[in-house]
């Protein structure tokens, strides 16, 4: 719906880009889908190593499954951060007032750090249990919190539309 | 479709709307048990993601009327053109469980053609 709000928001649901967004018949579900598609590669990244971490295929290295997944969790960002802002210029004021989209950026900030702290800690000595031996209690503690929020995440994205 | 002036035009008079424009949702805020008909002029109009929206002003009432998405009303026949401020329009939909003056539309009536916007 046209967007009536004033200050900042208001003036970003004013950019060509947000009216492009609004008006332009197929732009909106392109940005959609391109939205889509890269949070399920982000996500699925993320879900596929902390199921590892939980012990789950025991057998594959933690190292080789970060060196494989990481690169394209990085890459999903430049599809997703772009596409997702789209969507919130275009109603700018709506969604900074959304209770769901505040939690929503909530859960994510929790989750980047969730994968900073994993990375800056237990993840350093992962050669001791790289292979065939169960990951550090904190390993999986920050796999348990992992799913948890990226599932919060998906679910405030979808909720955000019915508030 | 607008031009970027018209938009403009549009946001400026959106801004002195005495009806609030509440946040988008599926059909689950409307009370379907209330099925109502109304007929009125198009007082604005917007053919916008996610939905469309007509102002529609019906004796003593201005009521925000949601559409469905434009990309399901070009292919169903109603096109941006038809949805013209000043032009009749009969809806059949429900109203809004919280938000006054707001209900979905079940289907437009325009120029004797109906379309199923669900």
């Amino acid at each position: 719906m046209t967007p009536t709000g004033a200050g900042f928001t208001g003036w970003l649901e004013a950019t060509a880009a947000a009216t492009a967004m609004r008006q332009s018949l197929w732009l909106y579900p392109i940005v959609e889908i391109l939205h889509i598609i890269g949070f399920v590669i982000l996500v699925g990244s993320a879900a596929m190593f902390d199921l590892r971490l939980l012990g789950l295929s025991r057998q594959l290295p933690v190292t080789g499954m970060e060196r494989h997944l990481l690169p394209w969790a990085r890459a999903s960002v430049l599809l997703i951060v772009p596409t997702g802002g789209l969507m919130f210029v275009a109603h700018a004021t709506e969604f900074a007032g959304n209770p769901a989209f505040r939690l929503k950026l909530l859960f994510l900030v929790l989750a980047g750090l969730n994968a900073a702290v994993f990375h800056l800690r237990p993840f350093r000595q992962v050669a001791g249990w790289d292979r065939g031996a169960p990951a550090p209690l904190q390993a999986r503690l920050a796999a348990c919190l992992s799913l948890a929020l990226w599932t919060g995440v998906i679910a405030c994205g979808r909720l955000l539309a019915y508030f | 479709m607008l031009t970027r002036r018209a938009a403009a035009i549009a946001l400026v008079l959106h801004g002195v709307g005495v009806v609030p424009v509440g946040a988008h949702h599926g059909w689950s805020g409307y009370d379907a048990t209330k099925e109502m008909t109304l007929t009125g002029t198009i007082k604005e109009a917007g053919y916008e993601h996610p939905h469309g929206h007509v102002r529609l002003e019906v004796p003593g009432r201005l009521w925000l009327v949601v559409l469905a998405p434009p990309t399901r009303m070009e292919s169903r026949g109603l096109p941006a053109a038809k949805l013209r401020v000043g032009g009749k329009a009969t809806v059949v939909g429900y109203p809004h469980r919280s938000n006054e003056d707001e209900m979905r539309a079940e289907r437009i009536t325009i120029e004797g053609a109906t379309v199923e916007l669900r």
